[in-house]
């Protein structure tokens, strides 16, 4: 239907001095889009540190949303944007390469074969980045909308995928823009701004053959097809429960005997051998006298084997159990712990609104419940002295 | 009959929640050390007690004030930092009131701080004082 020629707007479009319409609104809304929820996933990615996931995961959704609406645009969308109209042979796109490099091109009103590829590239490896992305959000953070189905373990392997990935995304970029560069300059014609403004000088060009109106229309429903299944989704994956966080009520006998003195320790935090040790020698509890009575003591630790990290399957759960050989009774003296919280002053530790290194839940506000967010931790400012 | 209850509510309320006075439950707590002593309690003793620096305990803590600080009006610090309610009953009123809690912290602490266990007159008057502070 679209193919039918619309003699009015050809002749319109060919007499503009503006030139020749041949990328539509929504692919360069899409392509700019892409753009910025790319740069924000790479620098977060990359740069950032891990406390600003949440950025990076949401701008991971957009290129997730932006991915699957062009891959309907590339069957719905007008001519140069169907995946039909830049489909070339493999001979063609090396014929193509190859008058390139000897500085020649063949006029393309829409993608060259040698963008053709870069799209079908950016697509699969763009997919493949937010497929990855979401199953290591919900097998290593227990959130988004896998968290119910993927084990942490799955989450970890997939890191290394994720980043390998993303690597090669750097590399099509960099191809891309170049590419871009060098065909604009053989052809004499700024593809960049094209995709701004949609038109290019080259007369020979086909122009976009559908209305306007018609274009904006199918975008509008597939938009909103694509927000709605994505939305929906996202809704009901979310619905199940994350597989790695235990729900539990705390318990009142370990959280006023041990909560007297330090902070009552989420169960996940130690594995079950170092509650054990830990509970038989309260008398000598890290130098100081925690005696209980048995009655007492053996109602917290069948609280605390209960669940204990062997129970869960979250980060924290995860790392911790792999305890320190020499202080294996210690959560601060664990690996994991000494690496993650490497890079804060000691002096923070000791702010009167934190106290010491066991008072998890001052920075973590969720350590209550296990979970551990990068999201939830705030390190409270220093309070300031009163004025003397 | 029901002004009659109104009247012990009133009262136990009033016992219960007034601060600086010790309830039935603290009397019953001080009554049980007294039982074993065999003596009156001393409020100044028990001061004493709690300023006094030993040195039969473990280094770092050679008195009472190193964790609940010079006076019992003061929120003290555990060795994490964590705050202790402060000592003195008529700023923490439920304070002294569970005989098992008592014997526990009197366990714990005279073993940290004097390396042996308290007498019942040590315990006593310790808490003479706080109940009168």
């Amino acid at each position: 239907m679209s193919d039918i020629p619309f003699n009015s707007d050809v002749e319109r479009t060919k007499s503009s001095p503006r030139g020749v319409r041949v990328w539509d609104l929504p692919v360069r809304i899409f392509h700019w889009g892409l753009v910025l929820a790319v740069t924000i996933t790479l620098v977060t990615g990359f740069l950032a540190p891990e406390w600003r996931l949440d950025i990076h995961v949401w701008a991971g959704y957009a290129i997730a949303l932006l991915v699957t609406f062009r891959l309907l645009w590339g069957l719905y969308g007008s001519r140069h944007a169907r995946f039909a109209s830049f489909v070339y042979s493999p001979k063609k796109t090396i014929e193509h390469i190859k008058g390139v490099l000897r500085g020649k091109s063949a006029h393309y009103s829409g993608h060259n074969p040698a963008g053709a590829v870069m799209v079908f590239a950016l697509l699969v490896v763009l997919a493949t980045l937010t497929v990855s992305g979401i199953i290591i959000l919900g097998g290593q953070e227990n959130l988004g909308p896998a968290a119910g189905f993927i084990p942490f373990s799955t989450g970890v392997e997939t890191v290394s995928i994720h980043r390998l990935v993303a690597y090669g995304l750097l590399f099509l970029i960099a191809a891309h823009v170049i590419g871009m560069l060098v065909e604009s300059h053989i052809s004499r014609e700024n593809l960049a701004r094209a995709m701004i403004t949609g038109r290019k000088q080259d007369a020979a060009s086909q122009p976009i053959i559908m209305p306007n109106a018609t274009i904006n229309s199918r975008a509008l429903v597939i938009v909103v097809i694509v927000g709605l299944t994505g939305g929906g989704a996202y809704a009901i994956m979310s619905a199940t429960p994350a597989s790695g966080i235990v729900k539990f009520s705390p318990d009142d006998t370990y959280a006023s005997e041990c909560g007297d003195c330090h902070y009552a320790y989420n169960p996940s935090l130690l594995p079950r051998n170092s509650w054990q040790g830990i509970m038989a020698g309260l008398d000598d509890h890290f130098g100081e006298d925690a005696s209980l009575d048995s009655e007492t003591a053996n109602s917290i630790l069948a609280y605390l084997n209960k669940y204990s990290s062997e129970a869960w399957d979250s980060e924290a759960a995860n790392n911790l159990r792999i305890v320190s050989v020499k202080n294996p009774l210690s959560i601060t003296a664990t690996a994991y712990w000494r690496r993650r919280h490497g890079e804060i002053d000691k002096k923070v530790f000791e702010q009167s609104n934190i106290g010491s290194k066991g008072n998890c839940v001052a920075c973590h506000r969720d350590a209550d419940s296990g979970r551990f967010d990068d999201a939830a931790i705030f390190i409270p400012a220093p309070p300031v002295p009163p004025k003397t | 009959m029901k002004s009659l209850t109104s009247t012990i509510c009133t009262v136990l309320l009033i016992v219960f929640t007034s601060p600086g006075f010790a309830g039935p439950q603290q009397d019953a707590v001080v009554n049980y050390y007294k039982e074993l002593a065999k003596r009156e309690f001393s409020a100044s003793r028990g001061e004493a007690f709690f300023r006094a620096k030993q040195t039969g305990g473990k280094p770092a803590t050679p008195s009472c004030t190193t964790c609940h600080t010079s006076s019992p009006m003061n929120t003290g610090k555990t060795r994490v930092n964590k705050p202790i309610a402060p000592m003195a009953l008529s700023k923490t009123p439920d304070r002294f009131s569970d005989l098992k809690k008592v014997e526990k912290w009197f366990g714990r602490n005279c073993r940290s701080v004097l390396g042996r266990e308290c007498t019942a007159l040590e315990k006593g008057d310790f808490l003479t004082f706080m109940i009168s502070q």
